[in-house]
């Protein structure tokens, strides 16, 4: 290798100088295209863009997917009734892969080339640790609507982060208020069952400390964490039966919930145990006449439990557009944009600044009602849904078995950090 | 006289390299480099946001490309010191108090360290076993990293305002990479024209006349793994400054592939090819996923198209312009063949 | 005595679904020094196939002609994808045909998505009763993959030692060239590997089907361990690839008894000790 291939360093020359060239001038034409009309506030007409970039490939596409789809239905209604401040709203979206780097790509494209005022969160708790960083350094509102680690409102956080979804301290506390209204006093053998990672051990902790708080006679016979995505959980499942608990907190969710399901009802496991979990649509749509009747169930927010005229004309209009019933992302992704129009309405303008300053505290309309967004850490305050699966199917041509009505409510004040809490843990 | 030296002719009888020939791609490179320092003039912020990945990758792709296509061992396992470098700088940072540059010299410390530890069980290995080994080690370290909640922050990651603020400008943080990725890659293109660079592409041409020589194949490999180790995890420490933090998929066979996927597109078997690749492979990746929905498809294809009809990659295609893939049917010397 | 039963089972059934997986993927290996990434897509497809077909047709028998099904389709994409694409790399150095078939990967889940949707099945589980042993539950669905499993086997020995095309097979596994001199139509044997290989990931799809969750991730869910399990066994064995389902299996099953949290590494440190002790895994051959 002692001469030097002048062709092969002028081609390599060349070819570098030509893909810099392209890929400047690809970017120089997005970000023509994307800056005509996207003033902030100024005049009437003209689009405002929104960006919602979350996972859409892989085995947590659904909730991205749904998320999206709720995002997409918002803008089109409010566009549908004459726009925001007189301005249509385009919605720009990219699967993010549940990479941080690519969201945070896709983000920063969205927000330099497209101009996007508002963005929408991901699927991933640690793809939206990683977007709060760009948009806090850009002062641009991020809307949280899937991922829930409470680290989002806490070590991440920022005066322009907003948070809808109840977070991961809520659920399992609401689980626990739920099981000590049922018990009333009784002794009774609890096993936990969680996907071994943040979440899992995260949800499983706050449901041993609520019991505790909740003053419930209980013994923890058995713990188990598989692995997240595990395919095959017989030998967990084996170690459960063998415990003999009275009730187990699952604290898996959507795909691995379902398996789980599927697992457990061959080992006849719901016949001996109740079964507390994330029953969500999601999981009961995919497990149809499968699903455990019985079994407890909670969710963030069962479209089916609130009776409000509001909800049901969304429900409906969801279906015809897209077919199917809302799932709580869709429902979630939905109201988060009906908060942020909100604020821009209220502030008059699309800046960070204004529409974050607004919605501080404030009590936007939703369809998930009206519901304070808490000032200090932007949590909006919905409550947490319990309930028991259904015997039957939710109607001749959906076989989906929902919950039994009425479904219990945890109260957001009894179920969330208070708000001395949480400014401590901002620190 | 041996076998080799009745090959080479002695240096006096070899012909001088024509002065040409040696100014030109130094003039190449130097266009270059002034190119991308006056990117942020020319290109827009989100342009300068992706250059910086580039920098990252381009460094990974070229230590990575250091085994792969210079020595011969296809290593799906770079990401363990891609994110243990990204780890460093991050876990040192909440836990240790160090600063972001004492995180980043120790990161290509340690990822030596790691790289000699697992370069001993693993090259024992050979070829395709390699690879895999290389894989179990990446997805091993992976899952160890994402259930230790506690010390490295599991699936969430580790984001955390732990790049200093005025690296948090485009531009600055930008160059400060170019110069760190230069002065690396300065390095490895000096260890490439080495005769340690040299004796590592005849062990990929030929490992028993290499071993026959006197040379410890092994040994040898070893301390290549160590180098591309420790400028791997010298990338992972420059990526911290683009992802804002680290997370556990840093670590697994994906991130590794993708050092591949750069090294092959680029042309392996050059030493700029894997630069080439990054450069591609970033800009097309971002590009693909914010405008196309069905990215996979694409990339998917595009690669497709790349390992058929291109086998010597973009840089090596550049080499031998307009001859397809009749190199490999032809069975050109100049690319290893056989089994290995 | 009921712990020792329900772990049995569970381990066994396990190492049911991970040969089925783990003999396709080495067979190809052996016949076409090919490690095929797209195995694990294949794997989706299958288990994709039952899912749509099965609510149309219920019952055991309906769930076979559909577990049939998706063999046949999966055994045709395979010879399909051996046909255009691989065939053009099958004298490429191993790494450019690793590449090309994780661009299929690509291609494949996006495909998948298009065709099938992000949103999970189930397939509601042909034979739904359990009996007791002891005071163990037994799911009867358990003992039917693990007969899946052993019929695999005992086909695959059969047509290994008793045909003429399973001769050629392991022929072509130990020396092709030779193999070729003699009048065999290599590229006629390849395609057929490939497809069986094919046909054998849509199996063990098809039957796993009932007891997971199917939709989109799961092709990279099995890609993994069934690389585990092919390493361990040596790659181009069938014996390699059943003595490592239950190796895998058992430790994995063990793991989650005694020492649970690092259960899920289990597999990977095996791994990396067996060819560390044995670098090119239990019945592999040395020059590979």
């Amino acid at each position: 290798m002692a001469r030097f291939n002048t062709q092969r360093w002028t081609g390599l020359a060349a070819a570098l100088l030509m893909c810099g060239t392209a890929a400047a001038c690809a970017n120089a034409a997005a970000s023509a295209g994307g800056s005509g009309g996207a003033g902030v506030g100024s005049g009437s007409g003209g689009t405002v863009t929104i960006g919602e970039s979350t996972t859409l490939s892989g085995s947590i596409a659904s909730l991205g997917q749904t998320g999206l789809q709720g995002v997409q239905l918002a803008a089109a209604d409010i566009d549908a009734k004459g726009g925001l401040l007189g301005k249509q709203i385009k919605v720009v979206s990219a699967d993010d892969a549940a990479t941080p780097a690519t969201g945070v790509s896709n983000v920063r494209t969205m927000l330099d080339a497209d101009h996007a005022v508002a963005i929408f969160g991901p699927v991933a708790s640690s793809v939206a640790s990683a977007e709060e960083q760009v948009t806090n350094a850009q002062r641009i509102p991020i809307f949280m609507h899937t991922s829930n680690d409470i680290g989002l409102t806490t070590t991440t956080y920022s005066k322009y982060v907003f948070q809808d979804v109840p977070n991961t301290v809520m659920e399992p506390r609401a689980a626990a208020d739920y099981l000590a209204t049922q018990l009333h006093g009784k002794n009774v053998s609890i096993a936990t069952f969680a996907p071994n990672y943040s979440f899992g051990q995260d949800t499983v902790a706050g449901f041993v400390q609520a019991l505790k708080a909740e003053n419930v006679h209980y013994t923890l016979v058995k713990q188990e964490f598989p692995p997240l995505g595990a395919t095959d959980i017989s030998s967990y499942l084996a170690a459960i039966e063998s415990a003999q608990p009275d009730y187990v907190f699952n604290a898996q969710f959507g795909g691995d919930l379902v398996a789980f399901t599927k697992q457990a009802e061959s080992y006849g496991l719901f016949a001996k145990t109740k079964v507390i979990a994330m029953y969500d649509y999601s999981v009961l749509q995919s497990l149809g006449s499968a699903a455990p009747t019985g079994a407890i169930g909670f969710d963030r927010a069962p479209y089916w439990t609130d009776e409000n005229s509001t909800m049901s004309a969304f429900v409906s209009e969801f279906r015809a557009k897209y077919g199917d019933a809302p799932s709580e992302w869709a429902i979630l992704g939905y109201a988060a944009v009906q908060q942020w129009a909100w604020g821009v309405q209220h502030a008059n303008s699309f800046s960070g600044d204004a529409v974050s300053a607004a919605l501080s505290g404030a009590t936007p309309p939703t369809i998930l009602g009206s519901r304070q967004i808490r000032a200090c850490d932007h949590q909006t305050e919905l409550p947490e849904y319990v309930g028991t699966v259904s015997a039957q199917a939710a109607s001749s041509s959906d076989s989906t078995h929902l919950w039994d009505t009425p479904a219990f409510e945890a109260q957001f004040d009894q179920i969330d950090y208070s708000c001395a809490q949480m400014t401590a843990l901002q620190k | 006289m041996t076998v080799l030296e009745e090959k080479i002719p002695p240096a006096a009888a070899r012909p001088a390299p024509r002065p040409a020939a040696r100014v030109l791609p130094l003039l190449a490179g130097a266009a270059v480099l002034a190119l991308l320092a006056a990117a942020p003039y020319l290109v827009t912020v989100s342009a300068i946001l992706s250059l910086e990945q580039v920098a990252a990758f381009a460094v990974f792709a070229v230590a990575a490309n250091l085994l792969i296509g210079q020595a011969g061992l296809v290593s799906f396992g770079q990401g363990v010191f891609f994110g243990l470098g990204a780890y460093t700088v991050t876990l040192g940072w909440e836990h240790a108090g160090l600063s972001f540059w004492e995180g980043f010299a120790l990161a290509p410390v340690l990822g030596a360290a790691a790289a000699a530890l697992i370069g001993l069980v693993a090259l024992r290995a050979r070829t395709l076993y390699f690879a895999l080994i290389t894989l179990a080690f990446s997805q091993l370290f992976y899952q160890l990293v994402e259930q230790n909640t506690g010390f490295t922050g599991g699936a969430n990651g580790v984001f955390a305002p732990v790049v200093p603020a005025w690296m948090e400008s485009p531009v600055d943080g930008y160059l400060t990479l170019l110069g760190i990725a230069v002065a690396a890659l300065l390095v490895l293109w000096w260890l490439y024209r080495s005769d340690f660079g040299l004796l590592l592409r005849a062990s990929r041409e030929n490992r028993a006349r290499v071993q026959a020589l006197g040379t410890s194949v092994y040994r040898l490999h070893l301390l290549a793994f160590t180098v591309s180790g420790a400028f791997c995890s010298l990338a992972g420490a420059m990526f911290v400054v683009y992802n804002q933090g680290s997370n556990a998929e840093l670590f697994d066979w994906t991130t590794s592939g993708q050092a591949v996927l750069m090294s092959v597109i680029g042309g392996m078997y050059t030493f700029a090819g894997p630069i080439v690749g990054a450069f591609v492979y970033q800009f097309g990746h971002d590009w693909l996923v914010r405008y196309v929905s069905d990215w996979q498809l694409v990339l998917g294809g595009v690669l497709l198209l790349v390992v058929i009809l291109r086998p010597d990659g973009l840089a090596g295609a550049i080499r031998r312009p307009g001859r397809l893939s009749l190199s490999s049917r032809l069975n050109l010397p100049s690319r290893p063949r056989g089994r290995r | 005595m009921n712990t020792f039963v329900t772990e049995t089972v569970s381990i066994l059934t396990n190492a049911a679904m991970l040969f089925v997986v783990a003999a396709g993927l080495t067979l190809v290996f052996g016949a076409l020094r090919l490690i095929n990434m797209a195995h694990g897509s294949l794997f989706m497809v299958g288990a994709l196939t039952v899912a749509s077909l099965a609510s149309g047709l219920t019952g055991g028998w309906g769930f076979a002609v559909a577990l049939i099904a998706a063999v046949g389709l999966c055994a045709a994409l395979g010879a399909g994808i051996e046909i255009s694409i691989l065939r053009r790399l099958h004298d490429r150095e191993p790494l450019a045909q690793l590449l090309a078939t994780f661009a299929l990967v690509l291609v494949a889940a996006d495909l998948a998505q298009r065709v099938w949707g992000t949103s999970d099945r189930t397939v509601a589980t042909p034979v739904a009763g359990r009996f007791g042993v002891g005071g163990a539950v037994v799911p009867e669905y358990d003992l039917v993959v693990i007969g899946i499993a052993a019929a695999v086997a005992l086909g695959l020995w059969l047509l290994l030692t008793r045909t003429a095309t399973g001769w050629r097979v392991r022929a072509a596994v130990e020396d092709p060239e030779t193999l070729s001199v003699g009048g065999t139509n290599l590229a006629l044997l390849r395609t057929s590997v490939f497809a069986l290989g094919a046909g054998l990931a849509g199996l063990a799809g098809a039957a796993i089907a009932p007891l997971e969750s199917v939709g989109p991730g799961l092709d990279t869910q099995i890609i993994v361990a069934a690389f585990i399990v092919t390493v361990v066994g040596g790659l181009g064995s069938v014996v390699g690839a059943a003595l490592g389902a239950v190796v895998i299996a058992t430790v994995e099953g063990l793991g989650t008894l005694w020492v649970p949290s690092y259960a899920s590494s289990a597999g990977y440190l095996v791994m990396i000790l067996v060819l560390a002790v044995r670098p090119w895994g239990l019945f592999g051959t040395p020059d590979r």
